[in-house]
């Protein structure tokens, strides 16, 4: 019994500096971290007469938050040009009539870019054109409506093909197109980017009258 | 001698241009595919000097591929799923505009049958002269006017050597060459010469083939595969031990096959393949021939 607290002692007095070490540095911590007792110099004041005054403040320890500003006009990112080992910007354009279809190979077409690694810049759909097919009747000048396509348009913009996955890549791709869908990959120019957009006709007008 | 065969830098490929039809609305079988490579000026070999000599001699092959025009049938187990999806959907899906029209149409016609009708009470607005049965009727005598072409074609699927057979698998050229001394069935290769490129090389081997003339595009300048062999311990020197066959992708855009020199020429699916070429071989040749 009496051998139990002679032990401690001892241990207690093997190791009291490294006690004393840990107990600065643990009181510097809380020192810093406590917002009551850790600002106790005389040039930060946190509290008024209740202690627990801002015992809740936590918002300045989150990370600060940038709100981002409403929608900011799109502006065309510096197209690539393509060096001897690498193509520059492409644009992968899938179009048809049927939508499933086009959806579901532009799908595997970005899923396949995913799986091999190449960089997928941009991914969207062009604006669906209407076709309407007018049939002349037979012997008279009668016109019908006969019937409405519609083509729908995806494209997948790639950045930095490899020359040494190109072939691999455009033979997968021809070998799984689907009937009905067009495949046509060209590169990327400035009016490509700005088919995206609508035509505006009153800024023009506007534009025509001044000049 | 050392073949300019880098892979990485071949030529420089500033445009690139490609466009491809998936639909067979035309008479030609083939895709049209165009590819245009600008700044495709001959890269002559600038190491003027010394070369190490190699004992390889070097060959160009082109792989010569026509992509499938149809989609395969199914399989049996593909047939069942795609029915019960089709099942499925269809017992989700919504009536659509025409339909209910249909059922409209329908409906007015028993109500009119009855004995105590009164036009009078109808909304004449809603009446039309075509009703939605008689348009599809229309839709359907006009469906039958469509032929569509054969799926499958026998007689033309036995002919090997015509490139309009099997149209919903990949198929791929083989030519019987004479190799030292022995005919055989190969990828139609030529020597490499001094100057050009390996590509140059195949592209070469395409066109001197004798008795047709097949418009391909090659897909890039890297070669698809290579085959090395030696040759037999009597020929064999010093300065030549083997060859290696290097072999360039190509796509089929159209062809003229003339009749005549037709037991030349075989086009060949995946499956087919071991009956023609030599195991080795045909192990190489498998690895980049895709097939779905």
């Amino acid at each position: 019994m009496n051998y139990l607290p002679k032990k401690l002692q001892f241990a207690f007095a093997q190791h009291s500096p490294v006690l004393a070490l840990a107990a600065s540095t643990f009181w510097a911590s809380v020192l810093k971290q406590h917002p009551v007792l850790g600002t106790l110099s005389p040039n930060v004041r946190r509290y008024r007469s209740m202690p627990t005054h801002g015992i809740g403040r936590y918002k300045y320890l989150l990370p600060k938050v940038v709100h981002k500003k409403k929608k900011e006009r799109m502006k065309m990112k510096p197209i690539k040009a393509g060096t001897e080992v690498e193509y520059g910007d492409l644009n992968v354009k899938v179009f048809g009539y049927d939508m499933t279809l086009v959806e579901h190979y532009s799908q595997y077409v970005h899923n396949l870019c995913n799986r091999l690694k190449i960089q997928v810049a941009e991914s969207y759909a062009l604006p669906t054109k209407s076709t309407e097919i007018i049939v002349m009747q037979e012997k008279s000048t009668k016109m019908y409506a006969d019937a409405m396509l519609k083509t729908h348009m995806r494209v997948i913009q790639l950045s930095g093909l490899s020359v040494t996955i190109c072939p691999v890549f455009i033979e997968v791709l021809l070998q799984n197109q689907p009937e009905g869908v067009e495949l046509s990959v060209k590169e990327h120019t400035e009016i490509d980017f700005l088919r995206r957009f609508k035509a505006r006709p009153e800024l023009e007008e506007l534009k025509s009258k001044i000049s | 001698m050392a073949a300019p065969t880098c892979k990485m830098v071949a030529r420089p490929l500033r445009k690139f241009l490609t466009c491809v039809s998936g639909t067979c609305l035309q008479n030609n079988a083939y895709r049209r595919l165009s590819l245009a490579t600008p700044g495709s000026n001959v890269v002559k070999s600038s190491e003027p000097g010394v070369h190490a000599v190699s004992p390889w001699k070097l060959h160009g092959a082109v792989c010569l591929q026509r992509l499938p025009v149809i989609t395969k049938d199914l399989s049996p187990l593909e047939e069942e799923f795609n029915k019960l999806m089709h099942q499925m959907e269809l017992e989700r899906s919504l009536l659509s505009e025409h339909e209910l029209r249909l059922l409209e149409d329908a409906e007015r016609m028993s109500r009119k049958q009855e004995a105590d009708y009164d036009s009078d009470e109808e909304d004449v607005a809603d009446q039309d002269i075509l009703t939605a049965q008689d348009m599809e009727d229309a839709w359907e005598q006009k469906r039958r006017q469509f032929q569509p072409a054969p799926r499958l074609n026998e007689p033309s699927d036995m002919d090997r050597s015509s490139a309009d057979r099997c149209l919903g698998d990949s198929l791929l050229l083989l030519v019987k060459q004479r190799v030292g001394s022995e005919e055989l069935w190969l990828l139609p290769h030529l020597q490499w010469e001094a100057g050009e490129t390996l590509r140059q090389t195949a592209e070469r081997a395409l066109c001197s083939l004798p008795g047709a003339d097949f418009k391909a595009t090659f897909l890039g300048n890297t070669p698809c595969g290579v085959y090395k062999y030696k040759f037999p311990k009597a020929i064999r020197t010093e300065s030549s031990v083997g060859a290696k066959i290097f072999f360039f992708k190509a796509l089929l855009s159209s062809s003229n096959p003339s009749p005549t020199q037709r037991e030349a020429f075989a086009w060949v699916k995946k499956s087919e393949l071991q009956n023609y070429l030599k195991p080795e071989y045909l192990n190489q040749v498998d690895r980049f021939f895709i097939s779905i």
